[in-house]
């Protein structure tokens, strides 16, 4: 009698292909995904209280007038000479409110940059009027800086 | 006289690792990607200062042109024509969560009027956390 020899088939899991599968989901992944920036400056604007008077003198105006063009307390001066008196400021009174306002034509990124320097300064109250209350502060004898929220 | 026989060595590249290394990959990126439902690119202004933003936020994109697309921040973003709409759009997402953020993704370059009409906007609904998307100061060429 033959003795019959058993082929053993050897139990596999085909994975040769496994690698072109996750190389292909990582090209979609990357394709379809957007990556979105999740960092900026945060800016909190006061709950509906009274609002608080400052004179004039207490408050910093930042007039930006073109991107580097400056008027701090209707002085011209660069982005490094704001920073200066900024900080000269803050020394005598840490809680000095400042007020960056920005002409109608000039580009965004301008008020951005007055706007990070103030972040990087820790300034504690930042004010940015809209064009409505510039409008009417105006019309005061003062002019802007008369009140902030 | 004995003959050696030569014993043919098989070119292989080892590639088991390779699923391992693909999946390591994939796992990588769906960990660190953020997916943002407003899909409109802009360029942004940059700072060296900045905070994380809400995750759930509210998003009001401004493009190059002055074009608005707007996010409650779950469902994809809207383009919207007009201001009365993205005003229709501010009242209802703080009806539903009145301390809701609101994310300024404005471009760098639009003019200031244009960030001011949203901004007013978001003023006269009395929303009280805004944030102004940022990107980080690109290294200078000589640095």
């Amino acid at each position: 009698m033959a003795i019959q020899v058993r082929n053993r088939i050897p139990a596999e899991i085909p994975t040769a292909s496994m690698a072109d599968i996750a190389f292909l989901l990582i090209i979609f992944f990357m394709l379809t995904s957007v990556f979105s920036s999740n960092f900026g400056l945060e800016y909190g604007l006061p709950k509906n209280e009274p609002l608080t008077e400052v004179q004039p003198q207490e408050a910093i105006h930042i007039h930006i007038a073109g991107p580097g063009q400056y008027l701090v307390d209707k002085r011209a001066a660069t982005l490094p000479q704001i920073a200066g008196y900024l900080d000269m400021k803050l020394k005598q009174n840490p809680k000095k409110p400042v007020i960056v306002q920005t002409d109608p034509d000039v580009p965004y990124f301008a008020t951005i940059e007055v706007l990070d320097l103030c972040k990087q300064l820790r300034v504690e109250s930042v004010s940015i009027p809209t064009s409505s209350e510039v409008a009417v502060w105006a019309g005061f004898a003062g002019g802007i800086g008369g009140t902030t929220r | 006289m004995k003959t050696l026989r030569v014993q043919k060595l098989t070119a292989v590249i080892p590639t088991a690792s390779m699923a391992d290394i693909a999946f390591l990959l994939i796992i990588f990126f769906m960990l660190t990607t953020s997916f943002s439902p407003v899909k409109m690119g802009v360029d942004l202004a940059d700072a060296m200062s900045r905070e994380e933003v809400d995750k759930d936020a509210a998003i009001i994109a401004i493009g190059p042109g002055g074009e608005m697309e707007i996010s409650n921040g779950v469902n994809p973003g809207n383009r919207i024509n007009s201001l009365d709409e993205l005003d229709l759009f501010i009242q209802e997402v703080l009806v539903q969560d009145p301390t809701k953020q609101f994310i300024i993704k404005a471009d760098r370059n639009i003019r200031y009027d244009v960030f001011n009409a949203v901004y007013e906007k978001l003023r006269n609904n009395n929303c009280r956390r805004i944030a102004l998307l940022t990107q980080t100061v690109p290294a200078k060429a000589s640095e």
